[in-house]
């Protein structure tokens, strides 16, 4: 199988290969080839014509926006285990590095991108929220960089001390999430995103989970919780709110409607909201694609217990697209509630019969492992899984049609 | 005071004692770490970079951070200052958290054989 390839200086940056086309085109293979080399050595090739094939692209970036900070959340230790295998700050570098890699993904925190650190926001008067203080270009520039197969320097802002560290080296895996707080702000960056996701957690809901969060430390008081919500939210709702309109999926949580007033933040209300006509991206569904349910599984062949569960599947308009919501109220007590449940969903993009469920057991330590923020959470994970095999697919096919013409 | 220890820059952070971080020097740190601001030495000299951040510490930052901010806010409740403090609040109660976490998760065994998968008592059997 002799394929020559020729690195030419000019090409460097995407780091392209020319290959002869008589011969198969290799995939995966000669992608790995070409990774990271900035080898100049020229081979003399045979033919006249020759395809271009880049592995630029082969990168699928992911952006999700969420408020309480960045690095080893659980959403993020979820979706990169449905990809297999457990990511880990990277090894040997900076102990306080908000990356963490596996290996097929690596998950970065745009707080990294701060251009004003710790003492710089307060002698400003701004906070983390503000654009002002983070430095969009570079973030364009080097996720641009990423997406073409580039390794990056990117710096590394230091939670602990509030400062900004020396960078450290990432280099293009085949899924970059992009977490934090404006993934989706900057219009550039926006178009690099193949998919985007918004938590978007409710005022009650937030209030709840900060007081369980926070009550246990010495410095903090009821009020002192309370203020330092009250505070952000003004920033919150002028610069981060506003991108839900961009995400692809927004898992929105509520407080429950099975309980009424309810304000322990146990029970939850989760609401998956999938925006129609995405590429790659189909939505899942309830028993009908299009139709609107409402489902209550408990009943005679599966009992809950209390406050049971409650299912709902219909199309919505949101911010002025089309979208379809899928909706769950309530926990799960049992295994087979959760099997139950995952058997009658379709289009979840599972390999297997019992994926969702497994994948959530095997997590069953993480919060929400019960209710709906936990499978949605799983199901998107499953559903960027699908994502990123398709867009590996119609690049590979792409090539072998250039060879046939 | 600053005495000098043999303690290395790598030093794993599983060694979240609270000596090292005291006897650490100022002047080790500035040499070995130059690009950090001088801001951080001239507040208090006990701060220098740790190589592990122990959640004591982090508390008592925090602590100090929820102080600062009530006196902020208690000249102007509306002003860059008070809502930059109550962000900075925020971000050092969401590290607490983490190490808390972090701390909760620390079984010897299973750090030992993350780190060494192929000793004798880390192997696993899938059949």
């Amino acid at each position: 199988m002799a394929v020559s390839t020729v690195y030419t200086v000019l090409s460097l940056n995407s780091a392209c290969s020319i290959s002869k086309p008589n011969k198969t085109h290799l995939g995966f293979n000669q992608k790995q080839l070409v990774f990271f080399k900035k080898t100049t050595t020229i081979t003399t090739t045979r033919r006249a014509t020759t395809v271009i094939t880049c592995s630029a692209g082969d990168t699928v970036v992911i952006g999700l926006a969420a408020d309480s900070g960045c690095g080893k959340s659980t959403f993020m230790r979820r979706l990169t285990s449905v990809f297999g295998g457990a990511a880990e700050p990277p090894k040997g570098g900076n102990p306080d590095s908000n990356t963490l890699i596996s290996d097929t993904t690596t998950v970065i925190c745009l707080d990294d991108y701060h251009s004003l650190d710790r003492t710089g926001r307060k002698e400003k008067g701004v906070t983390a929220l503000d654009p002002r203080a983070n430095n969009f270009d570079l973030m364009y520039e080097q996720v641009k960089a990423i997406k073409n197969g580039v390794a990056v320097e990117k710096p590394i802002y230091n939670h602990v001390t509030g400062l900004i560290d020396p960078p450290e080296l990432i280099k293009p895996p085949k899924i970059f999430v992009i977490e934090g707080l404006h993934p989706m702000y900057d219009a550039r960056v926006r178009e690099l995103l193949d998919f985007s996701i918004y938590l978007d957690i409710s005022n009650e809901v937030k209030f709840a989970w900060k007081i369980q969060r926070d009550m246990a430390e010495r410095g903090h008081s009821l009020e002192s919780i309370k203020a330092s919500i009250e505070a952000r939210k003004p920033d919150f709702d002028a610069y981060i709110d506003p991108q839900k309109q961009y995400a692809d999926a927004v898992i929105e949580v509520l407080p429950t409607q099975l309980i009424p007033d309810d304000n322990e933040g146990k029970v939850l209300r989760v609401r998956l909201i999938m925006k129609e006509g995405v590429k790659y991206f189909n939505p899942v569904y309830l028993f009908d694609e299009g139709s609107t349910i409402s489902w209550i599984p408990c009943g005679r062949k599966l009992t809950c217990s209390y406050p049971g569960i409650k299912f709902s599947y219909g199309p919505e308009t949101y911010f002025g697209h089309e979208v379809s919501v899928l909706e769950m109220d309530g926990q799960f007590d049992r295994l087979d509630e959760l099997i139950y449940v995952e058997s009658h969903l379709s289009n979840i993009s599972t390999k297997f019969y019992g994926e969702v469920t497994q994948q959530m057991l095997k997590h069953a330590d993480f919060p929400g492992s019960n209710n709906g923020t936990g499978l949605f959470q799983t199901i998107v994970g499953l559903k960027i899984r699908d994502l990123y095999e398709q867009i590996v697919a119609s690049k590979t096919g792409a090539p072998l049609e250039a060879t046939k013409a | 005071m600053a005495a000098v220890t043999g303690v290395s820059l790598t030093t794993p952070k599983v060694l979240a004692l609270e000596s090292p971080k005291k006897v650490q020097s100022i002047k080790f740190s500035l040499l070995n770490n130059p690009w950090k601001r001088c801001t951080e030495f001239g507040r208090s000299g006990m701060y220098v970079r740790p190589v592990a951040a122990a959640p004591e510490g982090l508390s008592e930052k925090l602590a100090e951070s929820v102080k600062s901010a009530e006196e902020a806010c208690s000249e102007n409740a509306t002003s860059g200052e008070c809502v930059a403090a109550w962000d900075e609040v925020e971000e050092l109660s969401a590290e607490a958290s983490h190490a808390r976490d972090k701390k909760k998760e620390s079984d010897p065994l299973e750090t030992y054989c993350k780190e060494n998968p192929e000793t004798d008592e880390c192997r696993t059997y899938d059949n």
